[in-house]
């Protein structure tokens, strides 16, 4: 009881807990609509949907703040890669949130003649910007921890049983790196969820903004996948990929 | 800027400064109603304070569990009256969550066959109890100080100088009331932290007792008394110190 207490106090929790339901319940209305369900049923799962959302906003008001305070905590790192996807992506975010607030404003009806299309597409941009640089940054990491694991590279490699003499082989290189590439993720559980995360929250600014559109269901289950990613690092603080 | 994210960061500081713009909508839309020209602007705020009620239902779908983790915490204190008062109050809190997340779902359409009124008046009910507890509470806590400085010596020697110069009729009068009056006022200055809590305890009561009908006030009435005891509580996240313990 006293860690729920403890994670229910953290209002990045109750907003990433919300945002699951909220992706849950787009999944569910896809699942019944493709079943065939009862159209008030499906009305019920939508406005729950919507309800969900709006107060995700009302939850989200500060938090272009924080972004800022992040970007400026990150233009001190002292790895130059870091520090230019790091803070331009807190950047990006504190935009996101910004467009997010005014798109609030405009659904509570205190911006009249808000164009909400043009805003909420406004919004995803930036959102997509921010993933764009999260995934530079994860791939930049991984990089670096291959080159650190390149010289240590295990004497037996599973995938290849055939002696060494043909080493040369594209698809033994590639089943080698695969491998390699494997056991650094495996060893780095931070980095693999924060790929993982950044890969699924992806799929969300793509369909919106038209760029890959995969429909409502899939969309629905990344944003789930995603969220309760984000709720494990919350959770489990070492799951936290940092800085 | 670090204390405004700290601050936010807290679930209990976002919600309180949503319930003070709650009240504060409440309280400008009373002010507003016979005010012509400003109805778009009182639709807006209506709009808003609706919002956020509705925000704030679901913010509080899991502080259930916070209630009770307070009542078996407060079940182990010492001091029987606390105990009691505290106890008490925790598990009216814990039921008005409880009932108030059936009305969330009520609202959103999960659960369709349930008098909304009932309902609703029932954890109005549990919400007025658990304040009338905490007000109990307030009220040990401050004849308790009052005793300590009545038996301290250097009080008593303050009091005897001030009730002997007093040279207005109205307090030569009634030197009992006036000696009460001002152990009370020391007591509680002493102490600001029982004198917050119990001024927003003493503004929360307004608001079931104006929808159980016990006490019927005003709209505006009602806004204020939230809007006073929402920015009491905001004050006492931001000075932790104010904050009375247990």
């Amino acid at each position: 009881m006293e860690s729920w207490v403890r994670f229910n106090s953290q209002s990045q929790a109750k907003e990433r807990v919300i945002r699951a339901a909220q992706y849950a319940c787009a999944l569910l209305g896809h699942t019944l609509q493709k079943g065939g369900a009862m159209a008030e049923l499906n009305r019920t799962v939508s406005q729950l949907e919507a309800h969900m959302s709006m107060t995700r906003k009302l939850l989200r008001l500060g938090n272009s703040v924080e972004a800022l305070e992040a970007a400026k905590k990150a233009i001190h790192l002292s790895d130059g890669v870091l520090r230019l996807c790091l803070t331009i992506s807190h950047l990006n975010r504190a935009m996101y949130f910004v467009c997010d607030n005014v798109l609030w404003a405009g659904k509570m009806g205190l911006v009249s003649k808000l164009d909400q299309h043009k805003w909420s597409q406004r919004s995803f941009r930036y959102y997509l910007f921010a993933l764009i640089l999260n995934l530079t940054r994860d791939v930049y990491e991984l990089g670096l921890l291959i080159e650190h694991q390149g010289p240590y590279r295990p004497s037996k490699p599973a995938c290849s049983p055939i002696p060494r003499t043909t080493l040369s082989s594209p698809s033994t290189q590639i089943c080698r790196k695969l491998h390699l590439l494997m056991t650094v993720l495996y060893s780095n559980p931070p980095l693999l969820l924060d790929l993982l995360k950044n890969s699924c929250d992806i799929f969300i600014p793509l369909d919106r903004l038209g760029i890959y559109p995969t429909g409502s269901g899939f969309v629905g289950a990344c944003g789930l996948v995603s969220s309760i990613l984000s709720i494990l690092t919350i959770v489990q603080p070492w799951l936290k990929v940092k800085p | 800027m670090d204390a405004v994210v700290r601050f936010t960061n807290q679930s209990q500081g976002r919600d309180r400064i949503f319930r003070a713009s709650q009240y504060a909508c409440a309280l400008s839309t009373y002010l507003l109603r016979n005010n012509s020209e400003r109805k778009g602007l009182v639709a807006k705020l209506k709009s808003l304070e609706s919002n956020m009620s509705a925000g704030r239902k679901l913010l509080r779908l899991g502080n259930t569990v916070n209630s009770v983790a307070a009542a078996k915490r407060t079940i182990q204190l010492s001091d029987r009256v606390l105990c009691l008062c505290l106890t008490a109050a925790n598990v009216n809190r814990a039921l008005y969550f409880l009932l108030d997340n059936v009305l969330w779902a009520r609202s959103v359409g999960l659960i369709r066959d349930i008098d909304k009124e009932r309902w609703s008046l029932n954890s109005s009910r549990c919400y007025f109890l658990s304040l009338v507890m905490s007000l109990t509470r307030d009220v040990y806590v401050v004849l308790q100080l009052m005793a300590q400085r009545a038996r301290d010596k250097h009080f008593r020697q303050k009091m005897e100088v001030r009730l002997g110069e007093s040279s207005e009729v109205a307090e030569a009068v009634v030197p009992h009331l006036d000696a009460f009056l001002f152990l009370l006022l020391e007591s509680l200055k002493s102490h600001p932290a029982v004198a917050l809590d119990m001024l927003k305890n003493a503004c929360d009561l307004f608001i079931p007792l104006d929808r159980l009908g016990i006490y019927k006030s005003n709209p505006g009435v009602v806004g204020f008394c939230g809007l006073m005891s929402s920015l009491i509580g905001i004050i006492t996240l931001l000075e932790p110190k104010l904050t009375l313990k247990p």
